[in-house]
């Protein structure tokens, strides 16, 4: 398809750049309306930003709309953040990871008509002097997130808002202002205003269509029908597939603008849209194929929102994980396996363009359907990693055991990465914070004392050499966890509280079930489901690092805990005996093992556990998660040399269910098994688990016969998650270079498996020359 | 060793190309053909071995420390072994930090083997299940027999690759256990056989008639390694593929491409490969010549993957 080449070639030539275009029209409005409530001050900044911000259309664009001009740009938000935007403007164009471009001219307004307003008044200010030092404190264990940006995380009601439309919310909203309590008039004029400017935004479109559609005579007769359909929805919702799909673009723009945070999700829109869909092909006003182009569309529409984060937060969400996340398949409300036409466009539009977002995941049960399974194989096997899977099983009886209701928690959805949501109705919080059970362990081991500084961050319980036992151990290490949880909590209920002052946001309130009929936004507690969710991380290096104490030390005695203790204080630097003893011959957490698994299980167990013994800000359940986007990088820095062999300061595992990388000897079977011995009520906020494969393992069917049968296991063996990289060139190179930690890395020639790192280097080469694989 | 334990060098989970679904692949200790590009070195001789990966190792000296009798020295900064020196073997590789010293091969029951098989039970139930192969599976026959029934009685689908060159009575008590066979001919010349691997082949040519005309014969997948120079002639595929299709003309015969991986393994046995150059792996093209020969010679089902 022409059109999708050209605009996705033209999407991804444009420069990224920061934005400061909303920055100044918000602090004009919060000057213009002073005295007003937080929640209307936020809903003027919304109202004028959607009359004012410039616009832009391509003139091959079937769906338009995007929240700045240029595509990609990092816009400065300063009701949430101005402070680390100040410390930052100078370095973000050539700092480490996701740099953005910035206009000399840029800085020099920012810095004199933005940021003297918003000091000490942004989320981020305001958090620091209500709780600044709580959250320094145990920052080296627990990093508490949102802190300088909205939540988001979120599945907004989007079949409502193809239903009703910004004209049918409006009228909801008015009718409930004439019949409200005194509290709840701001939050219902705040919906009326914004929609006022919802409307006038999507006219914005039709006008600038109609007006360039001049100067394009070839697209005219495509840019005057998109034109009409912006023209339409700002009338009346959605009436066919393509007002459909548009309509949903424009939602999740205003979401983005509104909030500018990560991770709106569309959710389930092989079900939400197949209405549209259906009524168009029956009334044949469209063909598989136009659908397909217009699904493209919007699938690069994805791909030109990023989020703009300081330099710390980018290295744990490393390369723009905006999380358009889009469920397909899974089991409907009967439990009976839901699929159609949609979920395989979806895939091809995958398929097509294999760009990051969104992010495709499919939901698999006992009875998917074998050629949806087959099909999204064949996509993985394209490289890009995606879709990832999820099952139903694992899943579904744990949501239900949140207080969530069997309806709910069968149509569940996807925000994010992986965190798991019902659509619709849920402010899930879901990543509220990590917790590094890894320093935990640290300070258990060296009476609270960091490795690295030496700073005294939690309390003296003892040191290795003082534990008698290995249950000893096992009871400190609990304190430890303990001490850490109960300073995390007040945390993140001063990090809720500053959202519901600070950032109260109409638009999304008005798509999440509950909040208009309470009168209450959504960061209030408006939603008919308030959770919060932590995420533990790493289980793997922990397991590993408590099974290597409990044999080398406790049961074998085979080394000293006074010896190891100092091997851990310098680095194993001349301890690589030790070290080589402590990697190589104690077995490690993903090879099947049995007692080493149920140690990383039964802490996060107890993580999840205590946990349920809190409740958040909005009334919610916390309950927890196990998966990092990029953080297992720098949660390793903050970590000494640990038990398990590993040096100081180096990456945790990945993933978050995963075995740490190159330990899993035993293949992908082992590690399914391993991983299916932690509970699912662990990963009720989301599991990740990553696995590699060589591109010839899906060179044939019966390759990718195989492989569906592996996910068949996965579904039986209740694992939450599970996603494929397939190794590529760079890999190999890489694992050439550092063979330790690629020592679990299998390849395949003409009937034989082999470790990669185990053959010599000129049959390395070759292997190398052999898996080139289409860069995306 | 006694008829119950089993001496085995690997034991591969999530194996893919053995068989069909997700199969683990025991690998027996020891064969009576000493093939000039034997994959499986290290499943060779009967006995256990000690293996040592120099790329793994740190030079930290424990071996040479642990050992008595100058069985591990270390000269020019280079690890040797006296494999033949009466050291306490086990000591001296358990105090090896990294594994770089290790036995290619443990001893197990045929419970303890099944406990291991059955640890990937739940991914058979898709399709899948064990794959004996070696080494020569037959070379420990009671044993072998023993773990085929247990795996049967488990209700876990079971192949086998073979050489054959075993006496046939072996194969008649297996065969009922067996839910797919996987039989090599190499060579067919017998000249050429005993020259390329240290044995006769009428022994194995009378199995393959035999099995060809049993009621399995449909379970039954005869393979040729392409090996450049030995195997890998027009003239042998030609006759295997005529000898075969005489027999029965819907024998399932597959061509298997050179596998370049073997050399890297006798490195670590200090044992020499049959090409000092390696070959590289035969051309989509060359592989349809000998596949158009095969077919040309009778053969009605080529396994082509």
């Amino acid at each position: 398809m022409e059109r999708i080449q050209i605009l996705k070639e033209k999407m991804l030539s444009q420069p990224r750049y920061v934005s400061i275009e909303q920055a100044l029209i918000i602090t004009r409005t919060y000057k213009e309306h002073e005295n007003e409530s937080a929640q209307m001050k936020r809903a003027y900044a919304l109202y004028n930003a959607l009359h004012e911000l410039e616009i832009g259309i391509e003139p091959e664009e079937l769906i338009v709309g995007n929240r700045t001009k240029g595509v990609r740009y990092g816009v400065v938000f300063p009701e949430s953040g101005i402070s680390w935007v100040d410390r930052e403007l100078e370095t973000i164009s050539n700092r480490p990871q996701d740099k953005f471009l910035v206009r000399d001219e840029d800085i020099i307004t920012f810095r004199k008509e933005i940021l003297p307003y918003w000091k000490g008044k942004s989320l981020e200010d305001v958090l620091r002097s209500r709780a600044g030092h709580e959250i320094d404190a145990i920052s080296k264990v627990v990093k508490i997130n949102q802190k300088d940006h909205a939540q988001g995380h979120i599945c907004p009601n989007v079949k409502e808002w193809l239903e009703k439309g910004p004209s049918g919310l409006q009228k909801e909203a008015q009718e409930h202002l004439n019949d409200c309590s005194d509290n709840q008039r701001d939050f219902y004029r705040s919906i009326v205003l914004v929609m006022d400017g919802v409307k006038d935004f999507m006219m914005r479109y039709h006008d600038l269509l109609i007006q360039e559609s001049h100067v394009y005579p070839a697209h005219a007769s495509d840019m005057k029908k998109v034109a009409a359909i912006c023209k339409n929805l700002s009338q009346r919702p959605a009436q066919t597939f393509h007002e459909a799909v548009q309509s949903l673009w424009f939602l999740f723009v205003i979401l983005h603008m509104e909030s500018n945070a990560s991770s709106f999700s569309p959710g389930r829109l092989d079900k939400t849209l197949y209405p549209y869909y259906k009524k168009d092909i029956d009334e044949l006003r469209i063909n598989d194929q136009e659908a397909l182009e217009i699904i493209e569309c919007l699938w690069l529409k994805f791909n030109q929102i990023v989020y703009l984060r300081n330099q710390n937060s980018a290295k744990y969400f490393a390369g723009f994980p905006i999380g358009f996340n889009i469920a397909v398949g899974g089991v409907d409300e009967e439990g009976n396996d839901f699929c159609n036409e949609l979920s395989h466009l979806f895939l091809d539009a995958q398929e097509d363009l294999g760009l990051p977002q969104p992010n495709l995941s499919v939901r698999l049960h006992e009875h998917t359907n074998e050629a949806l399974l087959r099909h999204a194989v064949r996509v993985v096997s394209k490289g890009s990693g995606m879709p990832q899977f999820f099952n139903d099983k694992a899943i579904i009886h744990e949501m239900e055991k949140l207080g969530i209701s069997s309806k709910d928690a069968k149509d569940y959805a996807i925000v994010g990465c992986v965190e798991l949501t019902t659509q619709g109705n849920n402010l899930g919080w879901s990543d509220a914070a990590m917790f590094n059970m890894n320093k935990v362990l640290e300070l258990t081991l060296n009476h609270g004392r960091c490795l690295i500084t030496n700073d005294q961050l939690g309390p003296d319980l003892g040191s290795l050499s003082t534990y008698e036992t290995f249950e000893d151990l096992e009871v400190a290490f609990q304190k430890m966890m303990l001490y850490f949880i109960e300073k995390m909590i007040p945390c993140c209920e001063e990090v809720e509280k500053a959202h519901i002052d600070i950032l109260p946001t109409a638009f999304l309130s008005s798509v999440i079930d509950d909040c208009m009929e309470k009168g209450i936004d959504v960061t209030r507690g408006g939603a008919h489901y308030n959770l919060s969710g932590i995420q533990m991380i790493q289980v793997a290096n922990l397991a590993d690092s408590l099974a290597a104490i409990k044999m080398m030390v406790y049961d074998q005695k085979r080394i000293g805990a006074k010896d190891l203790e100092t091997a851990l204080e310098h680095d194993f630097q001349g301890y690589e005996v030790m070290r080589q003893l402590l990697l190589n011959r104690v077995p490690k957490y993903g090879n099947d093992v049995e007692w080493v698994d149920q140690l990383g299980a039964k802490w996060a167990q107890f993580f999840r556990d205590t946990l349920r013994n809190y409740t958040n800000y909005r009334g919610g359940l916390y309950h927890s998660g196990m998966y990092t986007v990029s953080a297992h990088v720098p949660m390793g820095q903050n970590v000494g040399a640990s038990a398990d062999g590993r040096l100081s300061q180096t990456p945790l595992a990945d993933g978050g269910l995963s075995a740490v990388y190159g330990r899993d000897l035993k293949g992908p079977t082992a590690v399914l098994k391993s991983v299916s011995r932690l509970n699912d009520d662990c990963t009720t906020n989301g599991g990740l688990l990553n696995m590699k494969f060589l591109p010839e393992f899906f060179k044939t069917e019966t390759g990718i016969q195989k492989f569906c049968n592996f996910l068949r296991t996965f579904v039986d063996l209740e694992i939450p998650h599970i996603q494929f990289n397939v190794v590529r060139r760079e890999d190999l190179l890489a694992a050439q270079k550092h063979p330790e930690q690629y020592s679990s890395l299998t390849v395949r020639v003409a009937g034989y498996t082999a470790y990669f790192t185990e053959l010599a280097g000129d049959l390395q080469n070759e292997i190398i020359a052999r898996t080139s694989y289409d860069n995306i | 060793m006694t008829t119950s334990n089993l001496q085995v060098f690997d034991i591969k989970r999530f194996s893919t190309h053995d068989g069909h679904g997700i199969r683990t692949t025991v690998f027996f200790k020891g064969c009576p053909l000493r093939c000039k590009w034997c994959q499986n070195p290290e499943g060779l001789l009967p006995k256990r071995q000690v293996l040592y990966m120099e790329n793994k190792c740190i030079h930290c000296l424990s071996c040479v420390h642990t050992c008595q009798k100058h069985g591990v020295r270390f000269l020019k900064d280079k690890i040797l072994l006296d494999r033949n020196a009466l050291e306490d073997w086990d000591k001296i590789i358990d105090a090896c930090p990294t594994r770089a010293l290790q036995f290619d091969s443990s001893s197990y029951s045929v419970s303890e083997l099944i406990q291991e098989i059955k640890k990937d039970e739940s991914f058979f139930r898709y399709g899948g299940g064990v794959t004996i192969s070696g080494g020569e599976p037959f070379l420990q026959p009671e044993g072998l027999l023993s773990l085929l029934s247990a795996c049967k009685e488990e209700g876990i689908h079971t192949a086998i690759e073979t050489s054959l060159y075993v006496d046939q009575e072996w194969i008649q008590k297996a065969l009922p256990t067996l839910d797919q066979i996987y039989a090599d001919c190499k060579v067919f010349d017998s000249t050429k056989h005993k020259e390329w691997t240290g044995v006769d082949n009428s022994k194995i040519l009378e199995n393959i008639r035999y099995l060809l005309t049993s009621d399995k014969k449909d379970q039954v997948i005869i393979r040729t390694p392409l090996i450049p120079t030995m195997t890998a002639t027009q003239e042998n595929i030609g006759q295997i593929a005529a000898f075969l299709s005489s027999i029965y003309p819907q024998t399932h015969y597959e061509i298997l491409n050179y596998n370049p991986l073997a050399k890297s393994k006798y490195a670590y046995l200090d044992m020499d490969y049959c090409f000092e150059e390696n070959p590289k792996l035969y051309s989509p093209e060359v592989m349809e010549s000998f596949y158009r020969v095969a077919k040309e010679n009778g053969i009605q089902n080529l396994i082509i993957e």
